[in-house]
């Protein structure tokens, strides 16, 4: 039952890096002093997706609140800076894009794209930080002893940190050559094959910190699985390089996702059973049993889960659907 | 300074901010379904122009609601994991059920109903508002439910000194939860509807094109704000008797408060356990500003033959009556959430016990972050929505039709 759960959120998170990650990816490259139409074109391309986006973020917390509260509370509270950097960029991200197309004039229009491209930065470290952090071990607070945020500040957070943000930007990319009219196409896949490398440094420098950090060593419970995560990854974005070249955007975007989803499965893996390293005393370890709720709640949102679930992608695919296909000048332009 | 204090006024920070917001969305939605279900029923143009209108102020409006309630979400875990570590088992069954029933849905309507014009057909668009409407009632009642719990939890029983659900039935028959939902549900079609007379009447005072329109919506909102202010005083007053029998500390003294209080005490040891006396002020003032608004039933029979819009005085009297719902939610607000201080969950778990043993200086951070940031936005946000007010009907950007010479795909995608 625990598994499942654990599952699920997974599941979620997951489906929001990958889906807001486009989302940021975007965001992040309206810094490259495109043309007011080029900027908006870009953000109409995320257009009709972006609010049920980030929605898997809300969710996301929602079950790990209603399945794994002593986690919630933990995770959030011991990588304070982590999320709080995070959740800034989502708050600038979601009220940026939003707003933006509201103001007629050009300069406002610019300082809300700059708004969105600060916030996407924000978003995209955060969030790889929290995954770095959760590598190498948050200690849990137990009852009353201040966890601090020392802890989070170590090289190995920081690549993760960046990590992130290249993926993203890559993934960004990659969904505009996915969206934009075919006439855009070739700058932007140029632009995405250009920052594969850089992505492919960021992964194997955070792979070379991990493997000299004691406390990644001794947070990781299966050594294979971490090893395997680097390595998925660099294959993911050698895969979405080649295909880029051969104008297959469709498998570039589906190599680009994979990149994105993957370290949220295999960083749960190579953690478990554990979640909540405590590398200096592991005895106060946080397990993934341990940190679910109880029998009644995770049964009572069982019964509901089971049926929702398949309605909530139901919707979003219908989301997908009606808006597939590249935008052209008949696709509504609202952002 | 204490990491208490901080962290429960970066919570009435962001609460407050949310809360403003969410009451225009869920009052606004409401009376756009009306529109829109008019105008797919009559084919009348006029109320498509009235959707697009309000739908542009609505989907404004709603991004500040999603930018508080993601940092409300976070902040149960950020600075409240006393919260999830002993009640977390009962209280964040429905939150969780919030976020999958009610917001992932609405977000995800919303979405393609505002990218979906000329788009979708007609009756699948409407559907869509349908369902952002349904799920946002669903949101305010499941988080009515997590409210009602934390001030008079049910259904569970304590072992190990954490909380386990023992009775979800409970939660949803909670006294202190239907009159309660009422009245929120009551003041936000207040809200929603003095703003829309509102802005109609100031359009009007300034005799702009579209006279028909706006008098249209001036109607619309003042008849939605007479019918919701009836229910709205009678669910506040029916309040009275079940607050006062559960939270006998909440309003005022007598016996059964210092029966509770002479409990407590020999339970947590003695202390302070009666709210500050903010809650009380703030009720009083509400109260007087929910008979002001009921005197809106005064301005209904000036509706015969325009009266109201030729004598011009009433028209001001609306738009100078704005403020007045978004002050009394705040003061509802303070009423029921201080009043129940010092507790977080009402009797089980005190508000001290909950806070995360995060060091002063970052709660600091986070206070003076968030608070700089959500102040701006909403500041900036009711800019915009003045601003768009004030453009008027002509010519909005939500529901524009796209180019007609690029129409290479005339039907309707969805069928």
């Amino acid at each position: 039952m625990e598994l499942a759960w654990y599952a699920l959120l997974g599941l979620f998170f997951a489906t929001y890096l990958v889906l807001g990650g486009y989302d940021y990816g975007v965001g992040l490259l309206l810094a490259r002093g495109a043309t007011p139409q080029a900027r908006r074109a870009a953000l109409n391309a995320v257009g009709p997706f972006f609010l049920g986006n980030e929605v898997w973020l809300v969710a996301a917390v929602g079950i790990l609140f209603g399945a794994f509260p002593a986690l919630e509370g933990e995770l959030l509270s011991g990588s304070y800076p982590a999320v709080l950097g995070a959740l800034f960029g989502v708050v600038l991200v979601t009220a940026g894009v939003q707003l933006r197309g509201r103001p007629r004039s050009a300069a406002a229009r610019a300082g809300w794209d700059r708004v969105v491209v600060a916030g996407s930065v924000l978003a995209a470290l955060g969030w790889g930080a929290l995954l770095g952090a959760l590598l190498q071990g948050v200690p849990p607070s137990g009852d009353g002893h201040g966890a601090g945020a020392g802890h989070l500040f170590t090289p190995f957070v920081a690549a993760a940190a960046l990590a992130l943000l290249a993926l993203v930007a890559v993934h960004g990319a990659t969904f505009l050559t996915l969206r934009l009219p075919a006439a855009d196409v070739p700058s932007v896949a140029r632009l995405a094959r250009g920052l594969v490398p850089a992505a492919l440094t960021a992964v194997a420098t955070v792979a070379v910190l991990g493997l000299l950090s004691d406390r990644v060593r001794a947070a990781v419970a299966r050594p294979a699985v971490a090893v395997l995560l680097p390595l998925a990854l660099v294959a993911a974005l050698l895969v979405a390089r080649a295909a880029l070249r051969r104008g297959r955007a469709g498998v570039a975007f589906a190599a680009t996702s994979v990149a994105l989803a993957l370290p949220v499965p295999l960083v749960g893996a190579a953690l478990w059973p554990r979640v909540l390293v405590a590398t200096a005393d592991p005895g106060a370890s946080l397990t993934v049993a341990d940190a679910a709720a109880s029998g009644p709640t995770l049964a009572l949102l069982g019964w509901l889960a089971l049926p929702l679930v398949p309605a909530l992608l139901g919707f979003q695919a219908m989301c997908w659907w009606v808006f597939r296909g590249r935008t052209d000048g008949r696709a509504p332009v609202y952002w | 300074m204490d990491p208490l204090l901080l962290a429960r006024l970066q919570f009435a920070t962001t609460t407050s901010i949310h809360f403003l917001f969410v009451v225009v969305t869920l009052g606004l939605v409401t009376l756009l379904v009306g529109l829109q279900t008019a105008g797919f029923v009559t084919g009348k143009p006029v109320y498509e122009r009235l959707t697009r209108f309000w739908g542009q102020l609505y989907v404004i409006n709603y991004v500040l609601g999603i930018a508080t309630g993601i940092v409300m979400e976070f902040q149960f875990g950020l600075n409240w994991s006393g919260l999830s570590r002993y009640v977390g088992n009962v209280f964040g069954a429905p939150l969780a059920i919030e976020t999958l029933v009610a917001f992932f849905l609405e977000s995800t309507f919303l979405g393609m109903w505002i990218f979906g014009w000329h788009r979708l057909r007609r009756g699948v668009h409407l559907a869509l508002l349908w369902g952002v409407a349904l799920t946002a009632y669903a949101s305010a009642f499941w988080i009515m439910v997590a409210n009602a719990w934390l001030q008079h939890p049910v259904g569970y029983e304590v072992r190990d000194g954490v909380a386990h659900l023992t009775d979800f039935g409970a939660l949803l028959t909670n006294p202190t939860l239907g009159f309660a939902f009422g009245h929120v549900v009551s003041a936000a079609l207040v809200t929603g509807g003095m703003l829309m007379a509102a802005v109609s009447a100031w359009h009007l005072i300034r005799r702009t094109p579209d006279f028909a329109l706006f008098r249209k919506s001036l109607r619309l909102g003042l008849i939605t704000a007479a019918l919701a202010v009836t229910t709205l005083q009678g669910f506040g007053f029916a309040q009275f008797a079940p607050v006062g029998e559960l939270q006998p500390t909440k309003f005022g003294g007598g016996a059964d408060r210092d029966a509770l209080v002479a409990d407590w005490t020999a339970r947590f040891g003695p202390g302070d356990y009666t709210p500050p006396v903010l809650s009380n002020v703030g009720l009083g003032f509400m109260i007087m500003i929910g008979f002001t608004l009921g005197c809106v039933w005064f301005l209904l029979p000036l509706l015969w033959r325009d009266w109201l819009i030729r004598l011009k005085f009433p028209l001001w009297l609306v738009l100078l009556a704005v403020p007045l719902p978004f002050v009394a939610v705040i003061l509802g607000w303070i009423a029921r959430e201080v009043g129940r201080q010092p507790w977080v969950a009402y009797g089980l778990l005190p508000t001290g016990q909950a806070v995360s043993p995060v060091s002063p200086g970052l709660m600091l951070t986070s206070l003076i972050g968030f608070s700089l940031l959500l102040g701006t936005l909403a500041v900036t946000n009711w800019v915009l929505l003045a601003r768009h007010a004030a453009r008027g009907a002509h010519d909005p950007a939500l529901g524009r039709p796209p180019a007609p010479d690029t129409d290479h795909h005339p039907h309707p995608v969805f069928a």
